[in-house]
């Protein structure tokens, strides 16, 4: 009888705790120009806060207190207070702002705006402008070293990933790779950057020292036209060993070892699979489809698709909560 | 005055429809990128498909459930609970009816988006033929107000017919709009039965 109490009380116990894994998950909707939130331990949209026009890049400030969002049809970003989950300010980013990047210790926030071909960097404490740094034409991929002395820069239309050092605020190197450069990733080590190009269809793999491709991830699928392969997001996991990079309207998620560069697997996911993120502690992976609505959970470990959330219309990106 | 607004309206509007985008379809009027097929390969990760091509159509229970699950006015949600119980209750032929299942949902659903594009097409080509029309007959019109002695009866005339074939490319230009995004529309559908078809499965 005592050992049946102790078996119960263990179990309430357990359960109890499990809803401490539970994440917040916040998702743009480029069409809807809404934000929808996802609880991670029922995997529903908890809430859809309306924000403004044609949202995309999307990052929790590193207290995990904001998340901010790009609206680039309105010029800014609006930063959405996770408790209240509304929108409580904007930061002054230049016209139409895409993706950026904040530093390691989430103080200064680096901005591309599409149509000036600039950068924008932004105090995140005092939420005030610092200035703005010449780049490409139509910059769009934005990821910072991990030690935080180099942002790169992707230009769509120059096909360059450009080396900004951050301290100097100068391109210090500009790297040829496929056409349509997206997004920019680097490895924790900081030992190589993996930039995607949409049109090329590849991704490209720069030593960041040498500021030169050392390699490329190439992508088949078979039945499917080269065309059809559009990589722009990419994931890596912490220990560095499997990257994971979306293939756009091939509806699948590319599954990579990275020591080798070669593709293990693909997983069918949803329609133009876009961004992703990582739940904090690895288990999951949501990716955003733009054209079939919704996000998609991976299990890290089992490589496999496990659920379909509905979400806004033309879902662009994702964040979890630290 | 009104019919010059009109006919510089409509004159504007087939400039936009005009303007492929692609210069391999030049009658595609839509701003979303013509995709002729959906390849089996974007929306299908399951087993090959090979051993099923037409059989589908021999199955009357598949084929009945097919055209109701590719039917618009069945809305998506209650698609996806039919396939389910469908597939549920197939017992030891559950993947051979889901192969069948999705074969020919794939077949109907790539054939209703041919028609419609190929629709498309052609009310496009009808309204380039309306934009030349109305652009020639308002020349005429400009030749017949200018005239001396001038023409009231048929200027009037003119006048109204213009009008009239003004407000119908208006009418055509909206109506095509609306129809661009049906090939998304069943895009969606294919795939998101496609997706719960290959669940099933495992």
């Amino acid at each position: 009888m005592l050992r049946m109490w102790r078996v119960g009380l263990f179990s309430v116990l357990t359960l109890a705790a499990a809803p401490a894994h539970a994440f917040i998950a916040y998702v743009s909707n480029e069409k809807s120009n809404t934000v929808s939130v996802i609880d991670t331990d029922s995997w529903t949209v908890t809430k859809t806060i309306r924000v403004g026009q044609r949202p995309r890049g999307i990052d929790f400030t590193r207290d995990g207190k904001f998340v901010m969002v790009a609206v680039g049809d309105d010029d800014t970003i609006q930063v959405i207070d996770a408790k209240t989950q509304t929108v409580v300010d904007s930061l002054p980013s230049g016209p139409d702002p895409e993706l950026f990047a904040q530093d390691a210790a989430g103080k200064i926030l680096y901005v591309a705006n599409e149509n000036d071909n600039t950068v924008t960097v932004i105090d995140l404490e005092k939420r005030a402008r610092l200035g703005d740094i010449q780049v490409g034409v139509e910059p769009e991929g934005m990821t910072i070293s991990p030690d935080g002395k180099t942002l790169i820069n992707t230009s769509e239309t120059t096909n360059m990933a450009h080396f900004i050092d951050t301290s100097s605020r100068q391109i210090v190197a500009n790297v040829l790779v496929d056409a349509r450069p997206r997004f920019a990733e680097f490895k924790h080590d900081s030992s190589e950057v993996w930039v995607s190009s949409e049109i090329g269809g590849t991704v490209s793999i720069i030593d960041p020292r040498k500021h030169e491709v050392i390699g490329k991830v190439t992508f088949e699928i078979p039945g499917l036209r080269k065309e059809a392969i559009q990589p722009v997001g990419i994931g890596m996991t912490r220990d560095d060993k499997t990257a994971f990079i979306a293939l756009g309207p091939a509806n699948r998620i590319a599954v990579v070892d990275v020591a080798t560069r070669k593709v293990t697997k693909y997983l069918l996911v949803g329609q133009r699979v876009w961004h992703m993120a990582f739940t904090p502690d690895e288990k999951y992976l949501l990716t955003t489809n733009g054209v079939s609505n919704d996000v998609s959970v991976i299990d890290v470990a089992a490589q496999k698709v496990i659920k379909t959330i509905q979400v806004g219309e033309l879902p662009w990106g994702v964040t979890i909560a630290p | 005055m009104k019919v010059w607004h009109l006919a510089a309206m409509a004159i504007a509007l087939s400039g936009t429809a005009a303007r492929a985008a692609d210069p391999r379809y030049p009658d595609w009027p839509c701003t979303q990128a013509k995709v002729p097929e959906i390849s089996l390969a974007a929306v299908w990760a399951g087993p090959p498909l090979d051993d099923v091509q037409n059989k589908w159509k021999d199955d009357a229970r598949i084929s009945a459930l097919v055209a109701k699950l590719s039917a618009r006015k069945t809305p998506l949600d209650k698609a996806e609970k039919s396939v389910k119980e469908f597939l549920a209750a197939s017992g030891s032929d559950k993947t051979a009816n889901a192969k069948l299942l999705f074969a020919g949902l794939f077949d109907t659903l790539n054939a209703q988006r041919s028609q419609v594009m190929n629709g498309l097409e052609r009310v496009s080509r009808k309204q380039r033929e309306a934009a030349d029309k109305i652009r020639e007959e308002t020349l005429q019109l400009h030749a017949l107000q200018g005239a001396t002695p001038r023409d009231e009866a048929r200027v009037e005339a003119l006048s109204n017919e213009l009008i009239w074939k003004t407000r119908i490319f208006e009418d055509r230009h909206k109506v095509v709009r609306f129809v661009c995004e049906v090939p998304t529309t069943i895009d969606q559908r294919l795939f998101a039965l496609g997706r719960v078809i290959q669940q099933e499965m495992e």
